[in-house]
């Protein structure tokens, strides 16, 4: 088999360094963070504005086209024949280097106002640093093995980030939970591997693509493998439990790991393999159809919520389904255009939310909060700006990119994940005002008792994270607020990239990566879309209004909120029981299984058997224990008689009888 | 000569330990450390040495015959490095004695890796046992777990020691280990692998076999545990692989299905039961368990990249384990418990013994980029390979099973809210850290290039 | 084989070596003295010297000599360990009946 790389192969030390720069911040932050301080942020972040610069300085090599070979190819080491790994820097590549380490270094530059005073301040940094690092190698990687590296330690790495403060039994959980969610999707990962290993022999992307036929009818296999990796990853239905709970790392951590990258790793590795996706229909039916879902189920959920982040969670469950049905239905572009503006505006919203969540001393619950405009105008901007761009304001981001799904849905033959795209846009509105509303507009409620407002542990609310972050009011706030102020630019502006259609800069961009393809008109021109989907999301804002922008004053407000929660609907608030299904369908029956092997089979049924033995050695030794009495005598006559039998046998019947 | 030597230094420098007094306690550790330093520095200076003095003429041949290449290369370099670690890191209170049966332990079981004669192989198989026998007999608590781990393993011994004489008689000659075109065959030879792989599979442990080895674990010091979990397991995997796959290899095939079969039982076996445990060495002893019957199957898949992965895994179960262990003792001996339900909250004022844990039981189950990733990844796709369709399936599932238990291990121990009712101890120490450094960059080096052994573990 | 060698009849030496043999197992099972199983012990041991003696000679090979003087050397270790043993017996016991020496018992 003739080893086919993809990408100009050759040596491009600025793609190692970006790659690498990363790595050596987190290492000098874990290793002198006790010496660094405060100088562990500055550290990570300046390594992080450099790998950045780096790639901006390097895109020419990712866009460079030579005989068909796009990009930069560089080769690392190989285990053995098949299992080469390498770097390849492409223009999806490229797009994703762009948000990790450009996005990646606002909130680094966030977090250390964020993270001001606490105890593992270095410590925090380090494993930012290892994050990028690791999702770095992710996108960069050459082959699934590599990927799936990187796939690994993006997991670890948000592990260590969700339960950063460790001494909160609930963070631990969820950190634990997040794990082993992911290493279902690992495991998954493996397989497609098995199989790749199997029918190609080998793991590299440009082998495996260019030999997509002789998978034959295991490609489905493949697919649905890898794409059980990316829906753990990307907290797609059913394996999405995780991502609500991971909120219980720091917001920072939320914007960064569980909004705008690791989270939509899955994204990439769909439109990464769109060779595969693109010969087998029934995994894009399969993929877009759970995008599709996840994103009606993520939107829906988000209703419910009244947790500020977990809201904002959700909701990026919810996108995240759009950019999967966007990828999953062959919409590519628009799959990934999602993914780039999302991270603008989510991380935008993100660190935002965490403004207000610095600002009243780690309190998250939206019925505490209330009448912030005021107070905290800064943010209240910075948040109107990335709602409107999560609803699609047209002229904002994230309008151009849902519309590009929506459409591309529409497109590709699914008219009915079109309509569902339509919905959940109209639902996104709705939660997204409602939290907009909650938080900002009204009277403020925070000096109201919790029972007052339905809250069933308000010991619970409230709760500092540990001593490790005590309240402190004395951080710059110049450094939250410039890396939000910076992100509203691209928040407002980046979908203007996707401008003019099929002639767009996107569409010219990824005219290499993604097969053109011709297909039929669609039945709704993609002005016609728009104008519904800004109909629709008109009302979500209307319905919004209604129920939380006039709530008149904080007891009023109150006394409405306390009958919302009271009368919530136990399906929503129980996030459909997948958390129970899940629950008791793996965790318990492993933990049962584990009891009785180690309460019952090892200590009464193996050690049992063991034991009979015993005794049968015994019992055995007790019968013959008379023969030994210690009389000298006695043995003599054994003896003797012995010797007689012996002899006796000998002179009488003889030796051959 | 070297080769000798590599065998001798230990068990003599182990003698004379002896005579020094019993309190000479960082005497004995300095010697300790010359002794093991210079059994790597050996090591590395004796690779692909063969050493042969002819030994029996009848009733068949039989020679004393070391010999250092391939897999036992990569063997006796973990078990000397292991060992190192072991002493430096080794906190017992009776430490010249303990510093002493570990280096008999290092000189029995460099015996065994390095003999090329069956018989010399069966020797130092039983040889092996004594130092943990007397180890575990020298504490009044632990007589009965001494004597189940010499009874279960002394049996598996006499089983090999039979094989070994039956092997000798059909075949004329002991002196086979490492050459090819050894083939046994006739009514005999499923009788004589059978007695092997008795023993084998008592080593490794496979279920039903391994009820020995929880109790072993627990109660054997952490510094001689390591050693134990991290090399003398490997034994039996390695008995496999030179004996078994190179001189039964018709037989072998005939009879897989029994020893997959043991391997994928002791593969979940190993990993549910170690979700239930609460004492922290025995959730590794489960583990382990679990890993090797990974191993095992991959030895019964017959697959190159298979087998290549299971050298790889070998080597890795060896150093994440020994790292594991000694861990564990560290905390065992600072807080003087080995409960899940009275340890937690540690990690706030010991950050470095929870990074050092941490590392560990990232590497044990399974994180990319560490050597455990490796040798699974490869191991797995291997057996895929072969066609052995559910073994891969089903030896995925212990991937996240080992997810939970080494997570719910580490944050057992390390998170959660501070316990008042734990002694507040000094945190890693410099000497420790350094006990561990070594394998920790080898768990880095093997997880990201492991080609350098993979192209010389299976020929 | 020539038997005439010898002045008496074979039969005869082994007979006399037998009945020698025979007195002492009796006294080693009849007896309960030490010192008189001792002397029986040493009585068998002359028995088989007997023997090793007598078919030297019918053989002409020296082997027989040398084991006859094997046995003696080793009866004479061993009466001399026997003997030691029966003193240490007799101090803690006070008393020398082989009956009651016992603890062997299983």
């Amino acid at each position: 088999m003739i080893h086919h790389v993809m990408g100009v192969d050759g040596t491009y030390p600025l793609l190692l360094t970006l790659w690498l720069l990363p790595l050596l911040g987190g290492v000098l932050c874990w290793a002198f963070g006790p010496q660094l301080k405060t100088a562990a942020g500055w550290l990570a972040s300046g390594a992080l504005l450099a790998s950045f610069v780096l790639t901006i300085v390097a895109w020419p090599t990712a866009t460079q086209n030579l005989n068909g070979a796009v990009g930069a190819h560089q080769a690392l080491v190989s285990w053995m024949p098949g299992f080469d790994f390498g770097l390849l820097f492409d223009p999806l590549s490229l797009i994703w280097t762009c948000i990790i380490t450009g996005v990646g270094f606002l909130i680094h530059l966030y977090s250390i106002g964020y993270m001001h005073g606490d105890r593992a301040f270095a410590r925090f940094f380090a494993f930012l640093n290892f994050f990028v690092f690791a999702m770095l190698t992710l996108v960069l990687s050459d082959n699934f093995a590599g990927l799936l590296i990187g796939w690994g330690l993006v997991g670890l790495a948000s592990y260590f980030l969700i339960g950063f403060w460790f001494e909160k039994p609930s963070a631990v959980a969820a950190a634990r939970k997040a794990f082993v969610i992911n290493v279902v999707g690992d495991i998954a990962i493996m397989m497609a591997i098995f199989i790749m290993i199997a029918k190609v022999g080998s793991v590299g992307y440009g082998d495996v693509f260019s030999h997509v036929a002789a998978f034959g009818p295991t490609l489905f296999a493949v697919c649905v493998c890898l794409f059980i990796g990316a829906a753990a990853k990307s907290a797609q239905l059913p394996l999405h439990t995780w991502l609500p709970d991971a909120m219980e790392g720091p917001t920072p951590v939320s914007a960064l790991i569980h909004a705008a990258t690791m989270v939509t790793a899955g994204v990439y590795l769909i439109a990464r393999c769109a060779p595969l996706w693109n010969a087998s229909p029934d995994a894009q039916l399969l993929v877009g159809t759970v995008g599709g879902l996840t994103a009606l189920v993520g939107a829906i959920l988000g209703t419910a919520q009244w947790d500020i982040k977990r809201i904002l969670a959700y909701s990026t469950m919810s996108q995240i389904g759009y950019m999967i049905m966007g990828v999953g239905v062959g919409a590519y572009e628009g799959g990934v255009a999602h993914f780039f503006t999302h991270a603008f505006f989510k991380a935008q919203l993100f660190l935002g939310s965490g403004i207000v969540i610095h600002a009243l001393a780690n309190e998250q619950d939206v019925r505490r909060m209330g009448g912030l405009r005021k107070k905290l105008p800064f943010a209240f901007f910075a948040m109107l700006i990335g709602v409107l761009a999560i609803c699609g304001l047209p002229g904002l981001s994230g309008s151009f990119s849902k519309d590009a799904v929506i459409q591309g849905a529409l497109e590709h033959g699914h008219p009915w994940l079109y309509v569902v795209g339509v919905v959940t846009a109209g639902i996104t509105a709705y939660y997204m005002f409602r939290m907009l509303f909650l938080t900002f507009t009204g009277a403020h409620r925070g000096e109201i008792d919790p029972s007052h407002l339905g809250m069933r542990h308000p010991e619970l609310v409230g709760t500092p994270h540990g001593d490790s972050h005590s309240e402190h009011h004395h951080a710059p706030a110049w450094l939250m607020n410039v890396p939000v102020a910076i992100l509203i630019v691209p928040t407002i502006a980046a979908g203007w990239l996707l401008f003019g259609g099929g002639a767009s800069w996107w569409a010219t961009f990824f005219a290499t990566t993604f097969a053109p393809e011709t297909l039929p008109a669609a039945p709704i021109s993609e002005m016609a879309t728009t104008g519904i989907v800004l109909l629709i999301v008109a009302l979500g804002f209307l319905v919004a209004y209604l129920r939380y922008g006039r709530m008149g004053d904080a007891k009023a407000a109150a006394e409405k909120l306390r009958m919302e929660t009271v009368h919530a609907f136990p399906a929503l608030t129980n996030a459909f029981y997948f958390d129970a299904a899940l629950d008791a369908l793996f965790v318990r029956p492993a933990a049962w299984l584990g009891a009785l092997s180690a309460q019952i089979l090892d200590p009464h049924i193996i050690d049992g058997a063991v034991r009979e033995i015993v005794h049968l050695a015994r019992s055995l030794g007790n019968g013959v224990r008379a023969v030994q009495s210690g009389l000298l005598r006695a043995y003599v006559l054994l003896v003797v008689g012995g010797a007689v039998v012996f002899i006796a046998y000998y002179t009488l019947i003889g030796v051959h009888r | 000569m070297m080769l000798l030597a590599l065998v001798l230094v230990p068990l003599i420098v182990g003698t004379l330990l002896f005579a020094l007094p019993a309190a000479a306690q960082t005497l004995s550790r300095v010697i300790g450390v010359v002794a093991s330093l210079a059994t790597v520095v050996l090591v590395l200076a004796a690779r692909g040495d063969d050493w042969s003095v002819r030994w029996l003429s009848r009733p068949f041949t039989a020679a004393f015959h070391l010999g250092l290449s391939g897999l036992s290369f990569w063997l006796a370099l973990l078990l000397t490095v292991v060992t190192l670690s072991a002493i430096v890191a080794c906190n017992a209170s009776a430490r010249r004695d303990l510093i002493a049966q570990l280096l008999f332990l290092e000189g029995t079981m460099l015996g065994l890796f390095l003999a090329r004669d069956l018989l010399l192989f069966a020797l130092f198989w039983d040889a092996m046992l004594l130092p943990v026998f007397f180890t575990l007999l020298a504490r009044a608590s632990h007589v009965t777990t001494a004597w189940r781990y010499f009874l279960y393993n002394f049996a598996g011994g006499l089983a090999l020691l039979l094989a070994t004489a039956a092997f000798g008689v059909l075949f004329g000659s002991t002196d086979v280990i490492g050459q090819a075109g050894v083939h046994v065959i006739g009514a005999w030879a499923p009788w004589i692998l059978g007695g092997f792989a008795l023993a084998f599979l008592v080593k490794t442990p496979v279920f039903p076999l391994h009820t020995w080895m929880p109790l072993t674990y627990a109660d054997t010091p952490p510094a001689m545990v390591a050693v134990v979990s991290a090399v003398q397991s490997k034994a039996g995997l390695y008995g496999f692989i030179v004996i078994g796959l190179a001189f039964f290899p018709d037989y072998m095939k005939a009879y897989a299905g029994i020893f997959l079969v043991l391997g994928a039982i002791s593969l979940i076996y190993g990993a549910l039961a170690a979700l239930a445990q609460s004492d922290t060495k025995r959730i590794v002893a489960y583990s382990s368990l679990s890993h090797l019957g990974l191993i095992l199957i991959a030895i019964f898949s017959f697959n190159t990249i298979a087998l290549q992965g299971a050298g790889l895994y070998l080597i890795a179960h060896g150093i994440f384990s020994a790292a594991l262990f000694l861990v564990l003792g560290f905390v065992e001996e600072r807080e003087e418990t080995r409960s899940l339900t009275h340890l937690g909250g540690l990690g706030a004022l010991n950050p470095r013994l929870a990074g050092a844990l941490c590392i560990a039981a990232l590497a044990a189950l399974g994180l990319p980029g560490l050597a455990g990733f490796a040798g699974e990844l490869l191991i797995i796709t291997g057996i895929f390979q072969s066609g052995l369709l559910w073994a891969a399936l089903l030896a995925l599932i212990p991937i996240v099973l080992a997810a939970a238990y080494m997570l719910r291990l580490f944050q057992g121990v390390m998170n959660g809210p501070q316990r008042s009712d734990l002694p507040i101890r000094a945190d890693l120490s410099w000497r420790e850290g350094i006990a561990l450094a070594p394998l920790v960059l080898a768990l880095l080096a093997l997880g990201t290039i492991p080609g350098a052994l993979l192209q010389t573990v299976i020929k | 084989m020539d038997l005439t060698v010898l002045p008496v009849a074979l039969g005869d030496y082994i007979g006399l070596s037998l009945v020698i043999f025979f007195i002492g197992v009796a006294g080693i099972a009849l007896r309960r003295n030490p010192l008189i199983v001792l002397m029986s012990i040493e009585l068998m041991w002359n028995a088989a010297n007997l023997l090793f003696i007598t078919f030297a000679r019918v053989y002409m090979n020296n082997a027989g000599h040398i084991f006859a003087f094997l046995v003696i050397t080793v009866a004479a270790a061993e009466a001399a360990i026997g003997l030691a043993i029966v003193v240490v017996v007799f101090r803690n016991a006070k008393n020398v009946d082989v009956d009651d020496v016992r603890i062997l018992r299983g």
